[in-house]
């Protein structure tokens, strides 16, 4: 598990580049050009690169393609179309006749013409590499970064010795109003929430982070000294903006009434946020799941309290690694 | 014109130019890379037209939430200082400036800050969303004659030398006056229902089933703001109060008073910043 966490988070590892061709010039005008930036293998048949690729998840694909080898394309877009390799972006060299297809039978996220290879090459890979990157594993509710992003940004504070907070934000009694009025109007209030944590962190520090955890959890993470304005700007612009999601008789008598985890029915208040954060200004962490944890526990405690509010984890800890 | 295609042609408008004088001030507060968003609320909430933009943006589905967001504050909060800067570098202004469309601006801020003036006195939660439907209460009229210049020029002349209320004059050419104007358009803007309703009924706030005080409110400050003789509606003679009104709002006449003195104070303000913009 260690292992595998620091191959998977070392900031200097160089990107693995797959080549496919047959072509031995083009291999290596290829590995001229990308061998200073990437670690390349090569392969002769996409067939062979399969076992690698399953195996080693590479940051890039470059394919030769001509258009007849049916089973080449047959193969990418097999690749394309299952959801963990299809992240790995392929880019395609083709001769200077190829005649380019419809999109839809050639799943691939750029090309470059054989004859263009020496100037465009370095910049159509890094680019490649770039665009994946960034559309990673996006929730598709708030269009914010999930997990995988979330993980890989506490990791890299934690790596480079960064000084910040995790926030950790959850709805209160966000199931009965789900259960009461519909999936639709939880998933409005979900993106009312994501906006609004996005903008008061971010305006209060452009360089902090904001991710989607998934249903009603959002992290963020910023420098500590800001973590407490924004994070109390963002409860009580919450409570301000968030009976307008109820409906006006609701509003008024400002509860609803729905059924609880037991299926039992109940009257539940308007909406609140609990917030719990945690800093590695007086504790010190080496792992993502110690600092969650602790940010997860403050926001538990926040619950108890009722209403908006948050608590800050202000106890010293070594971390156990 | 018949109604369904008047109502298309209408539709159509996507967005609203403003007072020359207004950009001049804008371009000011845009440029300023200190702004906050606190100040550009401000800015924003004095005109009618930037008031429109940003509620027309944060309640279009691309945010997910359409028809959720009535005032100006929480629509800057969830749009972002980005945004807003963006939104409002495109604001347009009106080729040809005409008098009385400054006297509609006139109108339409000091109805906002009268109707807040009842609102805080009736003690209504959220007395910004009311503001915000004041400023808007006649938006029809800003979508009448900037799609009907000459034919809205005609009913300002007809309403004045026949003696006619607007809405009558209106009404006689159109067949369907500015409230209705201005109601189609907040549809298709996916504005609030709440906005939408006060801006249809606020000539007619018995009608007004949903939110039968802020639609009376709005009425009354419609009417409180044109007795005062600031600004300049299109009507030539103040209209009467609804009875419903009364009845919705009851105040009494301490209550009145109040409200007129604190109009003075805020007025003599406002008015300040509409000489400031000049």
């Amino acid at each position: 598990m260690n292992r595998q966490r620091t191959s998977l988070f070392r900031a200097n590892r160089l990107k693995t580049v797959v080549v496919v061709t047959r072509d031995v010039v083009l291999t290596s005008i290829i590995d001229r050009f990308l061998k200073d930036s990437y670690s390349i293998v090569v392969f002769t048949k996409i067939e062979h690169s399969l076992d690698y690729i399953y195996n080693s998840l590479p940051d890039l694909l470059i394919i030769d393609i001509s258009l007849d080898d049916v089973v080449t394309i047959g193969i990418i877009n097999d690749l394309k179309s299952d959801p963990i390799f299809g992240q790995v972006p392929v880019l395609a060299v083709l001769s200077d006749d190829f005649i380019i297809p419809k999109w839809d039978y050639l799943f691939i996220e750029d090309y470059v013409r054989r004859s263009y290879i020496e100037t465009d090459i370095i910049a159509k890979a890094d680019l490649c590499i770039k665009r994946a990157e960034r559309v990673i594993e996006i929730n598709p509710l708030t269009r914010l970064p999930g997990n995988i992003t979330i993980i890989k940004q506490i990791q890299r504070r934690l790596e480079t010795g960064e000084i910040f907070a995790i926030a950790y934000a959850d709805l209160d009694y966000f199931k009965p109003f789900n259960d009461k009025y519909g999936f639709g109007r939880g998933d409005e209030v979900l993106k009312m929430l994501g906006r609004l944590i996005l903008n008061t962190v971010k305006h209060k520090q452009p360089n902090s982070f904001v991710g989607h955890i998934g249903g009603d959890d959002f992290i963020y993470i910023m420098g500590p000294d800001l973590v407490e304005s924004a994070t109390q700007e963002i409860l009580d612009n919450f409570d301000r903006i968030i009976p307008t999601f109820y409906d006006a008789e609701d509003r008024a008598k400002g509860n609803i009434e729905s059924i609880d985890r037991e299926g039992i029915k109940k009257t539940f208040p308007i909406m609140g946020i609990s917030i719990g954060i945690a800093t590695n200004k007086i504790a010190s962490y080496s792992h993502y799941g110690e600092v969650t944890e602790r940010a997860s526990e403050m926001k538990k405690y926040a619950k108890y309290t009722g209403g908006s509010c948050f608590r800050i984890d202000k106890r010293q800890y070594a971390s156990k690694n | 014109m018949d109604i369904q295609n008047l109502r298309s042609q209408i539709e159509k408008v996507d967005t609203l130019p403003t007072m020359p004088s207004v950009l001049k001030k804008l371009l000011k507060v845009i440029e300023n890379p200190k702004v906050s968003l606190n100040e550009i609320g401000n800015f924003i909430s004095s005109d009618p037209v930037l008031t429109t933009r940003v509620l027309k943006v944060v309640n279009s589905p691309i945010y997910g939430f359409p028809g959720r967001i009535s005032s100006v504050s929480q629509a800057l909060i969830l749009l972002g200082l980005n945004v807003v800067r963006g939104m409002l570098l495109g604001v347009s202004v009106f080729e040809v400036m005409e008098r009385a469309m400054v006297g509609l601006w006139e109108h339409s801020m000091g109805c906002a800050v009268t109707a807040r003036i009842i609102a805080q006195k009736k003690g209504v939660k959220e007395p910004e969303e009311i503001s915000v439907a004041a400023l808007l209460h006649d938006i029809g009229k800003v979508v009448l004659s900037l799609k009907f210049t000459d034919e809205y020029k005609d009913i300002l002349n007809n309403a004045e030398k026949n003696g006619l209320y607007i809405s009558e004059a209106e009404k006689a050419h159109f067949s369907i006056t500015h409230a209705e104007a201005g109601a189609w358009i907040a549809q298709k803007w996916n504005f609030p229902k709440s906005l939408i309703e006060v801006i249809e009924y606020h000539h007619k706030p018995h009608l007004s089933k949903n939110i039968p005080v802020q639609s009376a409110i709005v009425h009354l400050a419609d009417i409180l703001i044109q007795a005062r003789g600031f600004g300049f509606s299109g009507n030539n003679f103040v209209p009467p109060v609804h009875p419903a009104a009364w009845q919705a709002l009851n105040l009494s006449e301490t209550d009145m008073k109040e409200i007129l003195i604190e109009m003075e104070e805020v007025l003599e303000q406002a008015e300040d910043f509409l000489i400031s913009s000049e």
